[in-house]
């Protein structure tokens, strides 16, 4: 069953995109991460112009996160004074995203930006996170005790001004590092359709040194605003937002999330970690392969609203 | 005194007609066939040929070349090229070039390779390299089947009567479309008609994309409400089970 989407003009297989919203969805449920990345990829493949697929995707995330934080919450598990922290960085740092995107299609180099992204960005933490995630599931193996994180802080994190309390995160830091990677995962956001998960948790566990139980909810909470904002913003600066593609996939998406949010809690979280940084290293090398093998033709096509 | 005049001689005529003057876009669009059929009205009834030509609303197209820095491949800076109508159709009842010679061809713009494309004036673009481009840009649409040319696309099915096909796919773009339909003897256009039709978003689809293009703020806004109140309202249900 084929359905045209208005905004992209093409004509996609609907019950598909459902089946790929619900597989996205539970993955973004169980690893607390909005699931852009793996979309985004597939969407381009499905031949959805760039522009559109990162657009239309941002709310579909909105959706299938706001599925799983309201989980989340009931499970008391968001740290909402931190995610508001981080979503006011996020805030600017998608404003500034969807200028340097409007600019990027200017100069015709949205698919290689957007390539290189997500080489740089999966490759490098999909494969710091398989290097820790693998060395904790073999310490657990062996019995020996976790490694003690608290004292391992980083002195810079307590040497900054504007301190604040973090009650439920039991923290007690600057706002500056939040508020930094904030804007740095809400540029991301707007270039790359991505919420920004993939980044956020592991800055949050190993950078604020979080504890691993809000650090998922809280990581939701702020891609939920971060990626409203950039829905809002794609749709009204570049009218790249297709409302029937965003509700086919989120139709599928916020029932996979719920799912995903109940499964998680059946595994370990270092073999949760190992398998997320698995698919995030894939995906990532998937994309950036593109920019070494030969195109097969010489010239590409820049479509009016494909970039 | 004058001589008598010759008598005036019947001129040769071509009349055509398509079987949707509007293609409609709707939910299920996947792309749409167009039957062109008409009649060529000879009194000599000399062998003649018979050319359709398809242009589609015009769009301004950037392309990019991909160069190689550093072992990674880049998209250049685009250029933009003007004159390239969004969709084209070069039917004919034989190969174009034994039709006519290349300057008629050219002047009617009939055949891939005589369409106006040109470049806005980019510099640091050769023109040597210019046909290099418009032959990406023709290439490049064509595997998209947005161009295409069929010397046998016009066929006679009776005496004097000859159809075509049109055949748009579903990125053909919105707009208006003119089908020029020619009669050519002995090398020469010796008449033509033309028809146009469009291609239009219908229903839900139009309502959808004028209210992106003409409120996109207050669109987004919708759009962001219906994502979160549909995982709010999955999460509600999910609560129950």
């Amino acid at each position: 069953m084929n359905i045209y989407l208005p905004i992209a003009e093409i004509s996609v297989n609907a019950p598909l995109l459902i089946a790929l919203g619900a597989a996205v969805g539970f993955i973004s449920g169980m690893f607390g991460i909005g699931g852009g990345f793996l979309m985004t990829p597939v969407l381009v493949f499905f031949g959805i112009p760039p522009a559109i697929a990162v657009a239309s995707l941002a709310s579909h995330v909105a959706a299938s996160s706001t599925s799983s934080v309201i989980s989340y919450t009931r499970a008391r598990a968001v740290d909402f004074k931190m995610g508001g922290i981080l979503a006011g960085g996020g805030a600017l740092g998608s404003l500034i995203g969807v200028e340097v995107f409007r600019w990027l299609r200017v100069m015709g180099q949205v698919d290689v930006v957007v390539s290189l992204a997500y080489l740089i960005f999966l490759g490098a933490i999909g494969g710091l996170m398989l290097v820790e995630s693998v060395g904790a599931i073999r310490r657990a193996r062996q019995g020996g005790p976790p490694r003690p994180a608290a004292d391992r802080r980083p002195i810079w994190l307590y040497g900054l001004p504007f301190k604040v309390r973090f009650s439920r995160s039991k923290l007690y830091i600057s706002v500056i590092p939040p508020v930094i990677l904030g804007i740095f995962v809400g540029m991301l956001s707007a270039i790359m359709g991505v919420g920004g998960g993939f980044i956020l948790v592991p800055a949050m566990i190993y950078l604020l040194r979080m504890p691993a139980s809000v650090v998922v909810g809280t990581s939701l909470f702020q891609i939920i605003i971060t990626t409203t904002l950039t829905s809002v913003l794609q749709a009204g600066r570049n009218q790249t937002v297709d409302i029937v593609l965003a509700t086919l996939l989120l139709i599928g998406g916020v029932m996979g999330a719920q799912l995903g949010a109940r499964a998680s809690s059946r595994f370990r979280a270092e073999e949760l970690r190992a398998l997320l940084a698995l698919i995030v290293l894939a995906v990532g090398l998937r994309m950036g392969l593109g920019l070494f093998l030969t195109p097969e033709d010489p010239f590409v096509l820049m479509s009016g609203i494909g970039g | 005194m004058m001589a008598p005049l010759p008598p005036p001689s019947v001129p040769a005529e071509v009349s055509a007609a398509l079987t949707t003057p509007r293609v409609q876009v709707t939910s299920g669009f996947q792309g749409a066939r167009i039957v062109l059929y008409g009649a060529v009205i000879d009194p000599r009834a000399c062998p003649c040929d018979v050319v359709v030509l398809v242009r589609g609303p015009e769009q301004s197209v950037r392309i990019a070349r991909k160069i190689r820095v550093a072992g990674l491949w880049l998209n250049s800076r685009p250029v933009e090229f003007r004159g390239a109508p969004g969709f084209y159709m070069a039917a004919s009842t034989r190969p174009l070039k034994t039709i006519a010679s290349p300057a008629v061809l050219s002047q009617r713009g009939a055949g891939l390779e005589h369409l106006p494309i040109r470049s806005t004036g980019t510099p640091g673009l050769e023109v040597s390299d210019q046909a290099e481009w418009r032959a990406a840009i023709v290439r490049l649409k064509t595997q998209a089947k947005l161009y295409n040319a069929d010397p046998e696309g016009v066929t006679f099915v009776d005496q004097g009567l000859f159809k075509s096909e049109i055949n748009l796919p579903t990125a053909a773009p919105i707009g208006r479309y003119r089908a020029e339909i020619m009669l050519f003897r002995q090398g020469q256009a010796v008449a033509t008609r033309s028809r146009d039709f469009t291609v239009e978003k219908v229903g839900f689809e139009r309502l959808i994309y004028l209210f992106a293009h003409g409120a996109p703020w207050v669109y987004g806004l919708v759009s962001v409400a219906i994502a979160l109140g549909a995982g709010w309202v999955a999460s509600t249900i999910f609560r129950r089970v």
